[in-house]
C-alpha cells in the first residue's frame, strides 16, 4: 500500500529515464543508464527524496559488470519515508567510472569512498576520493571484488586425521 | 560510634608485616621499611608501579564491554590499584580490547609510543591473540606485531574476572621480575623490544 505511493512518485520523477524496475519488500529499484544518472538523481531530489541511505555495489564477473546501487529515501516527507527507492547503474568491470552523486546528496560522499576502495569504482567529480576504511596498499586490491581470494575456513570431513610428519 | 570502636577493639592491633589498606599506621610502617630499610630503591619502584597500573581508554572492539564491566561496581578492578584514564601521556598500561584493524594498528602504535615508560600491554580476547573470528580477514593485524604484549587473555569475550586476573598477573610479573625498575635503570626493555610492523600501517596518514 504505502510502497505504491512511493513507487508512483518515483516513477513519475524518473519517467523516460529508467530502463527497468525491480521490486522487493519495502523497496523498489530503478535501472538507469550511467550517462543519465545525474539527471535521474536531480529528478528524485526535486521529487522529495532528500538523502542517500546507502551506496553499495555488486560485482558480477560472469557478466563483466559492476552494479552500483544508491538507496534513497526521505526525512522531510513522511509519505516517502515509508519506502526505499534504489537507482541501479551497471558499469563495465574493466573500467568502472560514473559521475559522483555526492554533489546532489551530501550523505553519499563517504559511502562513495567506501565503494571506491572496495570495488574500485571511480566517481568522477567527487570532492575527496581517498580510501576511507582501508590502508592505501590494500585498497588498491579492491577486496570485495569476486576475484579477491581470502584464505578459506577448512571443513572437518570426519575420521581421524593423520598428522604428516615433517621429513 | 560505639559500634565502630568495639569492632576495632575486637580486631586487635594490626598484624606485623602485612599491609592493610586503610590502616595508616601499618602502611606508614611499611613505607618506612621500604624507604629507610636496606631494600633497594628499585623494589619501591616495582611495588609502586604494580599498584598504579592505569590503563588508557583504547576500545577497538566488542571486548570493550567487558573492559567496562571490569571497572564497574560489581567487579571493581579499582581495588587492585588500576583505574582507566583518558590521556595516554599519563598512563602506563594499554589493554588492547579485541580486533585491531590495519588503520587502527597505526593508532595503537602511536598511542603506545606516547605513553611514558615503564609501560605494559595486555592483549584481550581471541581477536587480539590470533585474529579470532576474523582470522582470515584482509584488514586486521595481530596486536603483538605492533606493540610488545605482556599478558594475553583468551576468550571471546573474556569474562571480567579474566581481565582482573590479568591485571593481578601483570602485578606479579612486575614485582617478581622487577620489570619496571630494570626498565628505568637501563632505559629500554631488553626482554621485549618493540616490534617493527611488517606493513606500512600508517600509509593513510599522508593521505
Ligand atoms: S574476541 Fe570476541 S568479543 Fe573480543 S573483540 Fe574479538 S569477537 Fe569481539
Amino acid at each position: 500500500m504505502s510502497l505504491d505511493a512511493v513507487r508512483s512518485r518515483a516513477e513519475e520523477a524518473l519517467r523516460g529515464v529508467y530502463t527497468g524496475v525491480e521490486e522487493g519488500k519495502g523497496f523498489v529499484a530503478f535501472r538507469v543508464p550511467a550517462e543519465r544518472v545525474v539527471e535521474a538523481a536531480e529528478a528524485l531530489k526535486s521529487a522529495g527524496f532528500d538523502h542517500v541511505k546507502s551506496v553499495t555495489a555488486v560485482d558480477r564477473p560472469k557478466e563483466g559488470v559492476i552494479e552500483v546501487t544508491y538507496h534513497v529515501s526521505s526525512y522531510s516527507d513522511p509519505e516517502l519515508a515509508r519506502g526505499i527507492v534504489g537507482i541501479t547503474v551497471s558499469l563495465p568491470r574493466d573500467n568502472p567510472r560514473m559521475p559522483s552523486l555526492s554533489r546532489i546528496w551530501v550523505s553519499a560522499e563517504f559511502q562513495e569512498r567506501e565503494v571506491f576502495e572496495f570495488f574500485g569504482v571511480v566517481f568522477e567529480g567527487h570532492p575527496d576520493l581517498r580510501p576511507i576504511l582501508l590502508i592505501p596498499p590494500l585498497a588498491e586490491k579492491h577486496p570485495l571484488r569476486k576475484d579477491f581470494i581470502v584464505k578459506e575456513e577448512q571443513v572437518y570431513k570426519g575420521g581421524i586425521t593423520k598428522l604428516e610428519q615433517p621429513p | 560510634m560505639s559500634t565502630l570502636r568495639s569492632r576495632e577493639a575486637r580486631a586487635g592491633p594490626p598484624e606485623e608485616g602485612r599491609l592493610y589498606v586503610g590502616n595508616l599506621d601499618a602502611a606508614a610502617r611499611r613505607a618506612r621499611e621500604l624507604l629507610l630499610g636496606k631494600m633497594k630503591l628499585g623494589k619501591l619502584v616495582d611495588w609502586g608501579t604494580a599498584f598504579s597500573l592505569w590503563p588508557v581508554h583504547f576500545t577497538t572492539s566488542c571486548c570493550g564491554c567487558e573492559f567496562a564491566a571490569t571497572w564497574s561496581p560489581r567487579f571493581d578492578a579499582e581495588r587492585y590499584g588500576a583505574l582507566p584514564w583518558l590521556s595516554p601521556r599519563q598512563t602506563n598500561l594499554i589493554v588492547i580490547e579485541g580486533t585491531v584493524t590495519k588503520k587502527m594498528g597505526c593508532a595503537l602504535r602511536l598511542v603506545w609510543e606516547q605513553m611514558p615508560h615503564p609501560k605494559f600491554a595486555i592483549a584481550m580476547g581471541a581477536c587480539a591473540l590470533d585474529g579470532g573470528i576474523f582470522y582470515n580477514s584482509y584488514n586486521i593485524v595481530r596486536p603483538w606485531e605492533v606493540v610488545p604484549v605482556d599478558v594475553f587473555i583468551p576468550g571471546c569475550p573474556p569474562r571480567p574476572e579474566a581481565l582482573a586476573r590479568a591485571i593481578v598477573e601483570l602485578q606479579r610479573l612486575i614485582r617478581e621480575k622487577g620489570v619496571a625498575s630494570k626498565w628505568i635503570e637501563e632505559g629500554e626493555r631488553e626482554d621485549k623490544p618493540a616490534p617493527i610492523p611488517k606493513e606500512d600501517l600508517c600509509s593513510w596518514w599522508r593521505g
